[in-house]
């Protein structure tokens, strides 16, 4: 059996390439795809300990978590749509009319 | 740690062996077919002067599409216009590893012996979770291609291939509440035997039977023709519109993978459709005995219905119209879903009050 | 013994098809290198003994979020959009802050984690799943399908044209 702490540990360097991502790019896509990233990566944990204490609301959780991320992925993308046939520019630094 | 058991390896060996060379002889028998099977509804001849009843034309087909150019477009993103065919065979090899093709039954030395190659307890989502790789091998030819045809042809075929997997999910899942199991050797088990339909007619107990299942088999059976993109469905290929869809700028090799993933594709659902609504392996009437006599009557019903099924695919891309494509899309949203769903209530009020 | 061997691997492809994600400068090859991470995942899944989840990652994740972004990429023809060089900067710090932060996470899980391995089989089949689920998170099911609906309704709305960008029919 695989110790459940290497699984954390994957899913650590999971998260962090994610915020590396999220960080560093500045296509909205790719920060977008990074976030889904970072989603999966708490997955893991969940069911990581789900199995570690034989609950099994882990996974229900996780169940949860991947609806809500479909719900988020369909209007964020959306936004991003609109987004992209205002400015005709996938750069997210572009989106500063608020700024002052 | 136990030692590795190398008769269960050996067997497992076996059973993917006949099944991939099944799967593997499925397209030239499947050209033939509908070859023949075109000619006969379209009142012409079809191949015959390869072989006796053009029965040769197969490999003549296969040894064309082996010394043909294997070309790329010069605009082409390579990587991804070499593996898009790979994806399209993803789902046709993978996907039969899970349903079941015969009796289970026992081995001389007390070993029993199941045809199937995966025997996991969330037998059909593995269907499902490997059939909707199946549309990144579309919508890759499509881009990768860099023409405007295949585009439009890769980007319909997919729309059109995720909106029929909804309405395909929710009507298997009717047959899998009569079973109240995941796994396709349970569907099959619980349709062995039979009933008694007011008192005289003795029926066999498949799902196709019971009245609750009527709507959720006509669902299946149309929604499995626009997944594999066949006729009335073939956005794809839409022969008079798109040239040839999103596999216009391929040859060869890779347009033959394409093709054998088709044809492959197609027997998969037919077994699917045979394992969830027809009985599967069952033969009607009669109780098989569990050992290599019933294992093999059920190998050869299992093998009979499948090619029933397979006939009517064929049958019906040459006698119906290609739907048009929004036409395709609101039947496939607005009649099919809620068919599906309204399908599930009414298995689930069957199963409330025991009539089933 | 096999079991390790497979969660290496599958390990390794998790990682370096994230990391390509993260580096390549066409996010078509980050959208494909994703769902090849997510089917990583779903094979760690499998390794924790929930292969429900992991049939259910492939088949949401990897076969329907991701054909969404493959559809949006492709329709609005961003691989030819140039994405401009993030200022050094901002490289630096994004590079050095996620470096420290995954360090002290790796760190802190690796000293604290919990390492008694438990005793007995886990039953995670879709029976055990769906019956907790009706049981005790049956609000949250139907608070989800409401959230569904709202965010379908929202998509329509929210890349519906306005008028502004009638020239450039691409869908």
């Amino acid at each position: 059996m695989i110790p459940t702490h290497w699984f954390l540990i994957l899913s650590a360097i999971l998260f962090t390439i994610g915020v590396c991502g999220v960080l560093t790019r500045k296509n909205g896509i790719t920060i977008f795809m990074c976030i889904e990233l970072m989603v999966n990566a708490v997955n893991l944990t969940f069911v990581a300990y789900a199995r570690q204490f034989h609950q099994i609301h882990g996974l229900l959780f996780v169940f949860f978590v991947m609806a809500i991320a479909a719900a988020e992925a369909a209007v964020g993308l959306a936004i991003f749509i609109s987004l992209f046939h205002h400015r005709h520019t996938i750069d997210v630094d572009e989106a500063n009319l608020m700024r002052w | 740690m136990h030692g590795i058991d190398w008769v269960d390896v050996g067997l497992s060996g076996l059973k993917i062996a006949v099944v991939l060379g099944a799967m593997l002889n499925v397209t030239p028998i499947m050209v033939w077919v509908e070859r023949r099977g075109s000619a006969l509804i379209q009142d012409r001849p079809g191949p015959n002067r390869v072989g006796p009843f053009g029965l040769f034309q197969s490999f003549a087909d296969a040894l064309k599409f082996i010394l043909k150019e294997d070309m790329l477009p010069a605009k082409a993103n390579k990587v991804l216009y070499t593996i898009a065919p790979m994806f399209g065979l993803i789902p046709a090899l993978t996907t039969i590893a899970v349903v079941p093709w015969g009796r289970p039954f026992l081995l001389p030395g007390g070993r029993l012996f199941e045809p199937i190659i995966a025997n996991v307890n969330i037998g059909i989502l593995l269907i499902f979770a490997l059939a909707s790789m199946g549309v990144y091998g579309i919508v890759m030819a499509g881009w990768a291609s860099a023409n405007k045809y295949s585009l439009f042809g890769g980007i319909r075929a997919s729309a059109q291939m995720i909106s029929y997997e909804l309405s395909l999910t929710l009507a298997a899942v009717s047959a899998l509440m009569v079973a109240g199991s995941l796994s396709l050797p349970d569907v099959v088990w619980r349709q062995t035997g039979s009933f008694v339909l007011f008192n005289v007619i003795k029926l066999p107990a498949w799902n196709i039977f019971s009245p609750a299942m009527w709507i959720a088999f006509v669902v299946f059976f149309v929604s499995a023709f626009a997944e594999t993109n066949r006729l009335p469905f073939d956005f794809a290929e839409a022969e008079a519109e798109l040239v040839a869809g999103y596999h216009t700028e391929y040859s060869s090799m890779k347009f033959a993978l394409f093709f054998m993933s088709e044809y492959m594709a197609m027997a998969t659902m037919s077994a699917l459709i045979t394992t969830l609504f027809l009985g599967g392996w069952d033969i009607p009437w009669y109780n098989e005995p569990p050992n290599a006599l019933g294992f093999a009557l059920s190998v050869l019903a299992f093998v009979v219905k499948v090619s029933v099924l397979l006939f009517i695919f064929v049958w019906v891309r040459w006698t119906i119209p290609r739907l048009k494509y929004d036409l395709l899309m609101k039947l496939g949203w607005k009649v099919f879903l809620p068919a599906a769903v309204i399908n599930i209530v009414i298995v689930a009020l069957f199963i409330a009050k025991r009539w089933i | 013994m096999i079991s390790f061997a497979i969660f290496f691997f599958f390990a390794a492809v998790a990682v370096i098809f994230a990391a390509m994600v993260v580096l390549h400068r066409n996010p078509v090859v980050g959208a494909l290198s994703l769902v090849a991470s997510f089917f990583a995942l779903a094979v760690m899944y499998v390794l924790l003994e929930a292969p429900f989840l992991a049939a259910l990652q492939v088949i949401v994740y990897a076969g329907a979020i991701m054909v969404l972004f493959l559809f949006v990429i492709m329709l609005l023809n961003l691989q030819h959009q140039e994405e401009p060089r993030t200022r050094p900067v901002q490289q630096f710090l994004g590079y050095t802050t996620s470096a420290a932060f995954g360090l002290a996470l790796i760190y802190y899980l690796a000293k604290y984690g919990v390492t008694k391995l438990p005793e007995g089989a886990f039953v995670s089949d879709a029976r055990t799943i769906g019956i907790k689920m009706f049981e005790g998170y049956i609000f949250p099911f139907e608070m989800v399908s409401i959230l569904l609906l709202a965010a379908i309704v929202g998509a329509l709305l929210l890349s519906g044209r306005t008028g502004v960008a009638k020239n450039e029919e691409t869908s």
